[in-house]
């Protein structure tokens, strides 16, 4: 790890300095980025993004200080904490060592060169063929937080992300590894975007809609896990009021567990430093626990921490979710598609949005399916599925009993770009209603 | 190191890469304080970074790369394996004399200063509405530091300054319907020129349009298109205006006498806009910036073009090439992309002159716009106009025609330019259109 021998006892020190009243909160957050590209196309060659920096933060009866630096550096953390700091702004704080390991040679990821063949030539055993400029990339992270005397273990992250655009729509998917299994999934995908590229978009209509698992993913990204992190809760009333709240039928429970998320980017503990834990947002149809970060549990005997995430060190952490994963159901791929002649299978979702106050949710669906006699027959174009969450929720009518990762993708709520995962198996929605989407 | 010190690291890092057989290669150096104040369900928040990167790209005769990092510009890198195609760098171009904007030198806002802006927008919001509330107001100053050097002899140093505002209000809908929201995107180069009590203005009737606006059937009235929705209009046709492919596309568009748009219309994109947010004196490669016009009085004369772009008899280049952040390769577009105002001509003098129409104050998303197919649709709310006067708020609109039909239709500019933060600043008057419609969104509130 590049921030092992930074002397995080030292650091904690000076943090307890400016955490001198009751109830602050003072944390030190070290990170190094690594990012590669192998843009799509071949012609700009291997594009490498190294950074790293520190953030110190405050927080006191509600209010938040925060100073950042591209920098790893005694000085520049000790310029950090007067930042910061309330009481003594011009006093001088030590400086504790911060030896920083340097980078390991020439920033290089030979895996990525030999993805868009892969891709490439599972397409072709598709027997399809169109043409394909896949950009990808590696991202790598090291994180160190020190938020106290206890002081947790680094942590790292390693996946990687595809992105293309094509004639007919954008593309992109984030992956845990870049493998022959990956290829093919993603291979899979583009092939049913250019199947249907020409789909028209289906009438507006309300019935059944069958979202598999990458797209039931994504509807439970934004219509539970953005509705139970406790800042949009508290844009419309009081986040420990949501526990309890009935959100859908007994069936449907859903849980965040950054512990469980796909190898490379499992956490043990989250962007502050708190121990991750396997947090049941819905149980039964119930709210239990909802999303919270070390800010938002400090003035709450209900929410708990573990769920603070962050962009970079420039930007203040917020609570988000990591792996979400829909318990399973009891029902086949078959029973979920009986009797919903003239539905739709949607396996894809583009994006979804939530408007925190109203609770009204759409997911944009890049294609799907038409029902027909039991099976996914005819492909329509693009179209919108929305609603009202309570709603949309009250509508799940059955779950597959073959959860699978899938519907890993970027969410850039407020403006902070994260990665996020899930483990999810198909879901039946009955009576929703579906636009089209231009 | 302050970037009066990077430039010798510059020259030594091109010196290391020459000798290391990169025939091209450029180095750039940022280094910026910003500082971030916010209100929201969190709590007020007052964040102050300081930022330093460096970005270097090189070419020798077969390949390529590009890197960026933070901190000191390294000497010696480690650079990664050059596997890109080979590229060339723009030659020194003379500039025209530049005089730096004196608010460049001015402090950036203060934490106490700056959420007494926030708040006291929040207070006039409940003033001007009851009810009304601000979500969430963020507000951002920095400034920042550039040097820049090439192995062809560039060599640029310039200063940037720039404050963001975003925010979001709810108001009751009045109606026992869900509230509505409404937000504001600014950017001006100091945090100090934003004023509350006219932005509170602005977003109370964005609000009080969305909670009683009613719902439309489709209409071809005439319409006077206020400068936020007409500088989005701007933005959607960037396609027709900027980079290679744009004078193809316009073509299609032109009328039997060869133009593409109204003599009332004239497009221009300026890097060193007087007085403009992105003012500088160069682009991210070094490129003397310029104004160029891309429509004359309705008659096209080019798309907007990086040095590398153009080729061929007419086309001209200006420094376009944008470099936000020195994670950012240079990518041409618009700097400063606006609409000519004409001057003398009050916005209220084109309402007062419009019989029976719509006046559209905003827009309520991106849109869509199609060039090949000649289609545009935008969602957008504003008042009906009878006799001159506003006479009932609208919302749930969408502005929808084709592209050429806009651009022929602009029949009047007002004089009140004004610009938004979108894909660069774009800018626009007021503008009188006609030849377009006007109809109902869809059952999505959202929509668009």
């Amino acid at each position: 790890m590049p921030t092992s021998q930074l002397d995080r006892a030292a650091v904690s020190r000076t943090l307890s300095q400016i955490a001198e009243r009751p109830g602050d909160l003072a944390d030190a957050f070290f990170e190094r980025v690594e990012e590669v590209e192998l843009p799509g196309g071949g012609g700009p060659g291997v594009r490498a993004r190294r950074e790293e920096g520190l953030a110190v933060r405050l927080v006191r009866g509600g209010r938040t200080w925060l100073a950042s630096r591209d920098e790893i550096s005694a000085a520049a953390f000790a310029d950090a904490v007067r930042r910061v700091a309330r009481a003594l702004p011009t006093a001088s704080y030590s400086e504790p060592r911060l030896p920083v390991a340097p980078w390991e040679g020439a920033p290089a990821a030979p895996e990525l060169a030999a993805f868009p063949s892969a891709v490439a030539r599972a397409v072709r055993d598709l027997r399809i063929a169109f043409p394909l400029a896949l950009t990808v990339r590696r991202h790598r992270r090291w994180l160190q937080v020190v938020a106290g005397p206890l002081v947790p273990d680094p942590e790292r992250e390693e996946f990687y992300s595809v992105a293309a655009e094509l004639p007919w729509g954008r593309f992109g998917a984030l992956l845990p590894r870049l493998d022959d299994g990956a290829a093919v999934m993603v291979a899979a995908t583009l092939a049913e975007r250019f199947r249907a590229r020409q789909a028209a978009p289906p009438e507006r209509f309300r019935g059944v809609v069958v979202l598999g698992p990458a797209a039931a993913a994504v509807l439970l990204h934004e219509a539970v896990a953005h509705t139970l992190e406790a800042d949009v809760l508290a844009a419309s009333g009081d986040p420990e009021s949501a526990v309890g709240v009935r959100l859908g039928p007994e069936t449907l429970s859903v849980l965040d567990d950054p512990g469980s998320a796909p190898e490379g980017v499992r956490r043990t503990t989250d962007d502050e430093g708190r121990a991750v834990r396997r947090r049941w947002l819905l149980q039964s149809g119930e709210v239990r626990q909802p999303l919270a970060d070390a800010r938002w549990a400090l003035a709450s005997e209900v929410l708990l921490p573990g769920a603070g995430r962050r962009g970079g060190r420039h930007d203040p952490p917020g609570p988000r979710s990591t792996h979400l994963e829909l318990a399973p159901g009891e029902h086949d791929d078959d029973e979920l598609l009986a009797g919903a002649e003239g539905g739709l299978w949607a396996d894809e979702a583009e994006r979804g949005s939530l408007d925190p106050l109203t609770g009204s949710f759409r997911l944009d669906l890049p294609l799907a399916r038409r029902i027909r006699g039991g099976g996914a027959a005819d492909p329509v174009g693009r179209c919108r599925l929305s609603g009202r969450v309570a709603e949309l929720l009250a509508s799940v009518a059955g779950i597959g009993r073959a959860a699978r990762p899938a519907g890993a993708g970027w969410c850039a709520k407020g403006g902070q770009k994260l990665p996020v995962w899930a483990t999810c198996p198909a879901l039946r929605l009955e009576g929703v209603e579906v636009t089209p989407w231009r | 190191m302050a970037v009066t010190e990077a430039a010798p690291a510059l020259a030594g890092v091109l010196a290391a890469l020459g000798r290391a057989g990169f025939e091209e290669a450029e180095a750039y150096v940022k280094s910026g304080r910003s500082r971030r104040l916010a209100l929201g369900p969190g709590g007020p928040l007052a964040a102050f970074a300081h930022e330093r990167g460096w970005a270097v790209r090189a070419s020798g005769r077969r390949a390529s790369f590009a890197a960026a990092g933070t901190g000191f510009l390294p000497p010696r890198g480690p650079w990664p394996e050059p596997d890109g195609e080979p590229f060339r760098l723009p030659d020194p171009v003379p500039s025209e004399p530049w005089s730096a904007p004196e608010d460049l030198d001015a402090p950036l806002i203060g934490e106490a200063e700056g959420l007494r802006l926030l708040e006291s927008l929040g207070q006039a919001l409940a003033a001007e509405l009851p009810g009304a509330r601000l979500i969430e107001a963020v507000l951002e100053d920095g400034a920042a530091d550039h040097t820049l050097a090439s192995s062809r002899g560039v060599e640029a140093r310039w200063r940037s300054r720039l404050a963001a505002l975003r925010v979001e209000g709810a108001a009751p809908s009045g109606r026992g319907r869900d509230p509505v929201t409404a937000g504001l995107r600014l950017a001006e180069r100091e945090a100090r020129r934003f004023h509350p009590p006219a932005l509170a203005r602005r977003l109370a009737d964005r609000l009080a349009i969305a909670a009683a606006g009613a719902e439309i059937e489709g209409d071809r009235a005439e319409l006077l298109l206020a400068p936020a929705v007409a500088a989005r209009l701007l933005a959607g046709l960037a396609p027709l205006l900027v980079g290679p492919e744009a004078a193809a596309l316009a073509a299609e568009l032109r009328d039997r006498r060869g133009r593409v748009a109204s003599a009332a219309v004239t497009a221009i994109d300026d890097g060193r806009l007087p007085g403009g947010a992105l003012a500088a004196p160069c682009d991210g490669e070094g490129v003397p910036t310029r104004a160029v016009a891309l429509i004359e009085e309705g008659e096209y004369r080019q798309p907007l073009l990086a040095w590398h772009q153009a080729r061929g008899p007419g086309a001209v280049a200006s420094g376009c090439s944008r470099r936000p952040s020195w994670r950012d390769l240079p990518s041409p577009g618009p700097t400063h992309l606006y609409l000519r105002p004409r001057r003398g001509v009050a916005a209220g003098s084109l309402l007062a002159g419009l019989a029976r129409g719509y006046y559209l104050l905003d827009a309520a998303g991106a849109g869509s716009f199609d060039p090949a197919a000649d289609r545009f649709e935008l969602p957008v709310c504003g008042f009906a106009v009878n006799g001159g006067r506003a006479v009932a708020p609208v919302s749930r609109a969408v502005l929808a025609g084709g592209i050429g039909a806009l651009l022929r239709g602009v029949q009047a500019v007002a004089r009140d330019l004004a610009f938004l933060p979108l894909d660069g600043m774009i800018g626009s008057p007021s503008l009188l259109v006609t030849g377009l419609a006007l109809h109902p969104a869809g059952p999505d509130p959202e929509d668009g």
